[in-house]
């Protein structure tokens, strides 16, 4: 039945007549709703992802959960952005789908973002905003919406898993590897139900709870937030504020964009990794607030005419009470080109490396590293409707393969 | 001496001989004004974006002779918007996109009247990006980087065409003696027709209501 997906994508989009895009157009201006001259106004607009992907078992690379060899993954994402007067905007995102990463799982809807943003002297000085949004770290969120994503699987510091658990205090440091799979003893099919613990330097755009000001003086810009979750904190604790109330993460970003070519920015956070449930496993004499998670990221886009490159390093430092600071690297560089109106053409290499902790008397490297190439052509029938198809592969930390690949394809229509 | 006669005689009487139409289209209701998706934009460009107005463009059907040079026209990227928001112009004329902001857009068109995109580009590039535009049709603007942007070039065979008033008043002038048809474009669904016989000199009231 999952093939038959694929084919089906492959098949509807070229049969998109061209009059649909006049519909989209039209469809565009109904959910168009304006007041007061204009001053107030409002917008309905979305998303209809058709995903499906190919994995090597066991363990198919990422945040994607499941054990079947193939994942058919709809979502359909609805956005509402208002402008109220000149200082005041809105906006909220609902999804329907299989879960906010791919996984195998009935489909259900949530509110993944919901933002009041208020600049109270007009202009761009200073913007505050209060809600539910994504992260201001780095240069992904800017583009991480199936439509204007180069590719379908996030890059690798917000989407590999490191070894580290959210759910468990590491007691010691030979369950710290164990859970690295940097040593023997754990069979690596049981990674995949690892899933639920492990989590990534960032988890994809991050939409915890928080607050934020932002704005922009001269070519810098800057930007802080207060959010409820860390950096890695994972979908599900977004949704569950209150055990970050006493832990607040922050994060900051300062960025100079000397002409519309160039953004350069760096970030910096520190927050508690840890979920509240897994306080019972934290030594006597500590606390969470132990168990932090400390980042610096740089990130630079360039763009000109028909070319956009980006790139992000993360380093991070999980702080890891009676075994030692795990620190890691990934970084990855990205480059999209546009060979016509219509096609266009991405490839991205990424890299995640991993300091060592003290075991038995010798410094041992506390993760696998992993390496990950991928490849995605796109294609847009109209512009309202997309596909892309996405070829990556992977070496190191796939549980018993030393190379895995992931295939997957996602037609998109956008109104 | 004859082909100087001849000439000074083509220069007096011809716009003598020029008819004139003029008349009213009655146009739709005004959009909704767009809202600019600023989710991820970490400086705010709020603001009220410019109203366009529903117009229509009255032009006599064609063919007609194409310029020996092309026309240039051109559609501004300002305020997050495009400039004017409706362009006709006659097959073979260029149209240049200069960008009067101070982030980047990036034009581009599916249409199959012409299909392009010309990438992103700074303020201060020269020359300025432009397209020729030679077949005609409606060609759709839109802008990569800004979904709500979009506008509408009207590629006609044809330089005898204007826009109409937002009150939808129009006037043609300098027309051809003869039989035409006169149209009223209004939007891409809907363009209205009327028959015209031209005297020299004429002037004609025609209305599309």
């Amino acid at each position: 039945m999952k093939p038959l997906c694929l084919i089906a994508c492959l098949l509807i989009a070229p049969a998109v007549p061209r009059a649909a895009d006049d519909f989209f157009d039209r469809l565009g201006e109904a959910l168009t709703f304006s007041a007061s001259e204009g001053r107030i106004r409002a917008r309905v607009s979305g998303l209809l992802d058709l995903e499906v992907y190919d994995l090597q078992h066991p363990a198919a690379p990422g945040v994607i959960d499941t054990k079947d060899r193939r994942l058919f993954a709809p979502r359909l994402t609805t956005f509402l952005d208002a402008q109220l007067g000149p200082r005041t905007y809105a906006f909220a995102q609902l999804r329907v789908d299989r879960g906010f990463d791919p996984e195998a799982s009935d489909l259900r809807v949530r509110f993944d973002e919901y933002v009041l943003r208020l600049a109270p002297w007009g202009g761009r000085r200073l913007s505050l905003q209060l809600g539910k949004f994504a992260t201001v770290v780095g240069n992904w969120v800017n583009r991480h919406g199936a439509w204007t994503d180069p590719f379908i699987v996030a890059p690798l510091p917000y989407d590999h898993l490191t070894p580290l658990w959210d759910t468990q205090a590491a007691p010691a440091s030979a369950t710290l590897l164990r859970w690295g799979h940097v040593r023997p003893g754990l069979l690596a099919t049981t990674e995949a139900v690892e899933k639920d613990r492990r989590f990534p330097i960032v988890w994809g755009p991050s939409y915890a709870i928080g607050a934020a000001a932002s704005g922009q003086v001269g070519y810098f810009r800057y930007a802080a937030e207060a959010k409820l979750g860390s950096l890695s904190s994972r979908p599900d604790a977004w949704s569950h504020p209150a055990e970050q109330i006493n832990h607040p993460t922050v994060n900051v970003r300062l960025g100079w964009r000397p002409s519309p070519m160039w953004d350069f920015g760096v970030s910096a956070s520190d927050g508690v990794y840890l979920r509240e449930y897994a306080g019972v496993s934290v030594p006597a004499g500590l606390s969470r607030a132990s168990y932090r998670q400390r980042v610096i990221a740089h990130d630079v886009a360039f763009a000109w005419r028909h070319v956009q490159v980006w790139a992000e390093i993360y380093a991070t430092r999980f702080e890891i009470p009676r075994i030692g600071d795990g620190d890691t690297i990934a970084g990855y560089t990205e480059l999209r080109y546009k060979f016509t109106p219509q096609f266009s053409g991405a490839l991205r290499w990424g890299r995640q490396i991993y300091g060592t902790i003290p075991h038995l008397g010798e410094r041992v490297r506390w993760g696998r590293e992993v390496s990950r190439f991928e490849l995605a052509p796109a294609f847009r029938f109209t512009p309202h409707v997309q596909l892309k198809l996405h070829g990556g592969l992977q070496r190191g930390d796939s549980g018993a393969r030393a190379t895995s690949r992931t295939l997957a394809s996602q037609l998109t229509m956008r109104f | 001496m004859i082909v100087r006669g001849l000439f000074l005689l083509a220069v007096v009487v011809a716009p003598l001989a020029a008819a004139t139409i003029e008349g009213r289209v009655a146009l739709p209701k005004a959009r909704a004004t767009p809202v600019v998706n600023q989710r991820y934009e970490i400086v705010a460009k709020a603001g009220v974006l410019s109203t366009n107005p529903p117009v229509a463009v009255v032009y006599l059907e064609g063919p007609f002779p194409r310029p020996a040079t092309p026309p240039v026209a051109s559609i501004l990227q300002k305020d997050l918007t495009f400039v004017p928001a409706l362009l006709p112009v006659q097959a073979g004329t260029r149209v240049e996109f200069p960008n009067l902001d101070d982030t980047f857009h990036n034009v581009f068109s599916f249409s199959p009247a012409k299909r392009f995109d010309l990438g992103r580009y700074r303020a201060d590039e020269r020359p300025v990006p432009g397209v020729l535009f030679d077949t005609p049709g409606m060609v759709t603007l839109r802008c990569d980087v800004h979904e709500h942007m979009r506008a509408l070039i009207l590629v006609l065979d044809t330089p005898y065409f204007a826009i109409t008033a937002a009150d939808g008043t129009f006037r043609l002038t300098g027309l051809p003696p003869g039989r035409h048809t006169l149209r009223a474009w209004i939007d891409s669904k809907q363009t209205k027709a009327h028959a015209v016989d031209l005297a020299a000199g004429a002037a004609l009231r025609v209305d599309f209501p």
